[in-house]
């Protein structure tokens, strides 16, 4: 059994695909580094390469197009275990076929492809929905999640493009980075904490690092959120369809 | 009164107003401002009943001159009233915005004074946030009827969506529960925006940077269990009003009991849901499923089926059309498979341009094989259709409570 070790970055997995059709040989997993490859496994270690990966990338571009570029780099986001062959097998599939492949549904990897980019699209839209911010006493609007992918970098665009005259903060709790966004140069940076300044649990700052106008807004929403419901109509099970319990956390009308 | 309590009375008496959607406009960001539209729409919250929060919804303000049976608002009501003022509505709505709660403002009144004066408020409110506060997100605002055409046009060019709620299907039925309304100062300001709308459409495409006009389109609201009204009547209301006056929505409201004391309205115990589902499946098919409305609804049916939904209750009356052949028919046969729906109609044409699909791939790809496979025939042999069954006996197989982990139309065999 062949197993192809990688490490865990995008161009490291480009990197494997160029590798398995160099050394014309098919391996039956990839794997993230510390992933336990099995006893009688037999390994290859996979060295990314900028210039490998780069000519797989334009390779994928020139036949499949935006969108497939767009699908696998979703796949690559999920971190779903497993999706390395998909993603080694759509590209060999796109390669032979010589053109797009992402409408052969009925072709087991294309279709897994699909299905999870589609995830991490979802995922990523439901950040748009379901982000607070809250301001902080120096005027930056901060707000934590957790979400299950790591969709920092298809959101940002979003909210630098509606909120581009406010400084803000989004902070994924689970892989423990954020991004800030400033204002005055227009510019998105990366960064973590260490000891951060709010309730991971909550994602509620601390009284002093709040604004002292922040609690009057959130009583406000709340009192907004609580009207709006018609109580002869009342579904619960609706709402959490629509709004699963696990954003519940960080939402300011439905934390305790 | 402070604005808590304000909001408070005036989003709850806003909250009938089923319109929620935030979707269809385009409008950018513009430097130095705040806000821009998305075109897919953003819901941002889900209250206890189920419904999305996707825009501040409130009234202006809830002072009313009018005396409608099936309005929370009415004049002769005794509820608590109140009123906005332009700075206050403008701060929460960014104040909601720049926290991510919100897509935009909702703006709705009851009338005060006069049609004019009320739509000025609006207006000045829509105003103020688009020139002063440099507010770029959704606007939608409640065009009110009987106001002049020239304050219409302004609120067309700062609102994003613009509706007149027509209420009670049936102009007849409208004079019994609102003697002092009429149909005509509904449908004037909704053709008004509707020439509007292309007026600009034309400009836009001489001019790229002519302003803005209602880009979101415009909506309106029926009441659905007030009157005596049947589907077909609401229906073919419906219709019309997509094909004729270029409609983007139509909501519709089950009517949620109020003002008992009024004997004008039927004494309901609970809003009537079900029906409204099968309005809003039947507006879909409409919509999205190149359904004619004399399709679903018709003299022989006019009202739906309340225990199928309105393409499977189609489907059973028309089993001559059936079954039909996934890896040949085209979209608009696909999409009339009880269990296909527009994506896994669009699925299946895309994937069956590179080999014949089964029902593994079929099941795969979303259709749901339960309801669809009496209808449709692929690539193997088939089971037995409608065709070959009765549509009573789909009907019954297919309404029956399904015991979990149990065929439905298994017979058990019986050892003694």
């Amino acid at each position: 059994m062949l197993v192809y070790y990688y490490d865990g970055t995008f161009e490291g997995l480009l990197t494997s695909v160029f590798e398995a059709y160099e050394r014309k040989e098919q391996p039956e997993s990839i794997l993230p580094p510390h992933a336990s490859a099995g006893l009688f496994a037999h390994t290859h270690e996979v060295v990314t390469c900028a210039k490998k990966s780069e000519r797989v990338w334009n390779g994928v571009k020139k036949i499949g197009g935006v969108l497939t570029c767009e699908h696998l780099y979703y796949t690559f986001l999920s971190q779903e275990e497993g999706f390395e062959m998909h993603f080694l097998r759509y590209c060999q599939h796109l390669f032979t076929c010589n053109r797009p492949v992402m409408k052969d549904l009925a072709n087991a990897d294309v279709l897994k492809v699909f299905q999870l980019s589609r995830k991490v699209g979802r995922e990523a839209h439901r950040i748009l929905m379901f982000l607070r911010f809250e301001q902080a006493a120096d005027g930056t609007y901060f707000a934590p999640y957790a979400p299950k992918y790591d969709v920092i970098p298809l959101v940002t665009g979003h909210f630098r493009e509606r909120f581009a005259d406010q400084t803000w903060v989004v902070f994924d709790s689970v892989r423990n980075y954020g991004v800030m966004y400033d204002s005055k140069n227009d510019t998105v940076e990366k960064f973590t904490i260490n000891d951060p300044a709010f309730d991971v649990e909550t994602g509620k700052l601390q009284p002093d690092a709040e604004h002292p106008e922040e609690d009057n807004w959130q009583l406000l929403w709340r009192t907004y959120f609580k009207s709006m419901a018609i109580t002869e109509r009342k579904n619960l099970k609706l709402q959490r369809n629509f709004m699963p319990k696990r954003f519940w956390k960080y939402l300011t009308e439905k934390r305790i | 009164m402070e604005t808590t309590q304000k909001l408070e009375i005036l989003s709850a008496a806003a909250k009938y107003d089923v319109s929620c959607s935030s979707s269809g406009s385009t409008r950018s960001n513009m430097p130095g401002g705040i806000g821009n539209a998305a075109k897919s729409g953003i819901c941002h919250s889900f209250t206890e009943d189920g419904r999305c929060i996707s825009l501040l919804k409130v009234l202006y303000t809830n002072y009313c001159i009018y005396d409608c049976a099936y309005c929370v608002n009415r004049r002769t009501n005794d509820v608590p009233r109140a009123c906005f003022t332009v700075r206050e509505l403008a701060d929460i709505t960014i104040n909601f915005y720049r926290r991510n709660y919100i897509e935009g403002l909702f703006l709705s009144s009851g009338v005060v004074k006069n049609a004019d004066y009320t739509m000025e408020q609006l207006v000045g409110v829509a105003k103020t946030l688009r020139l002063t506060y440099k507010f770029n997100g959704y606007i939608h605002l409640k065009a009110i009827p009987g106001a002049s055409p020239e304050l219409i046009k302004e609120a067309g060019l700062h609102a994003d969506r613009l509706s007149v709620n027509i209420e009670i299907p049936s102009e007849s039925n409208l004079k019994v529960l609102a003697p002092e309304k009429d149909y005509r100062s509904v449908l004037s300001p909704m053709s008004l925006i509707k020439v509007g709308i292309e007026q600009n459409k034309e400009e836009r495409r001489h001019l790229r940077h002519a302003p803005l006009f209602t880009p979101a389109g415009q909506s309106t609201q029926l009441i659905i269990g007030a009157t005596p009204d049947t589907d077909k009547q609401i229906l073919s209301l419906a219709s019309n009003l997509y094909h004729q006056n270029g409609l983007k929505r139509v909501y519709y409201s089950g009517y949620n009991p109020t003002n008992l004391y009024d004997s004008r309205l039927p004494a309901l115990s609970a809003p009537p849901l079900r029906r409204e589902n099968r309005l809003y499946q039947s507006d879909w098919l409409m919509r999205f499923y190149e359904f004619r409305v004399d399709e679903i609804v018709n003299d022989e049916h006019p009202e739906l089926d309340l225990e199928i939904d309105p393409k499977l209750s189609y489907a059973l009356r028309n089993p001559h059309l059936f079954p039909v052949d996934v890896n040949k028919a085209d979209y608009h046969l696909l999409l009339r498979i009880p269990g296909i729906g527009v994506k896994s109609a669009k699925m299946i044409i895309a994937a069956r341009g590179f080999r014949r699909l089964n029902s593994e791939n079929l099941a795969k790809l979303g259709v749901v094989m339960k309801r669809a496979r009496y209808f449709l025939t692929c690539n193997e042999l088939t089971a037995a259709t409608v065709q070959d069954l009765k549509p009573e006996y789909v009907r019954a197989i297919l309404t029956s409570p399904v015991k979990k982990g149990r065929v439905p139309d298994a017979i058990q065999l019986n050892l003694w």
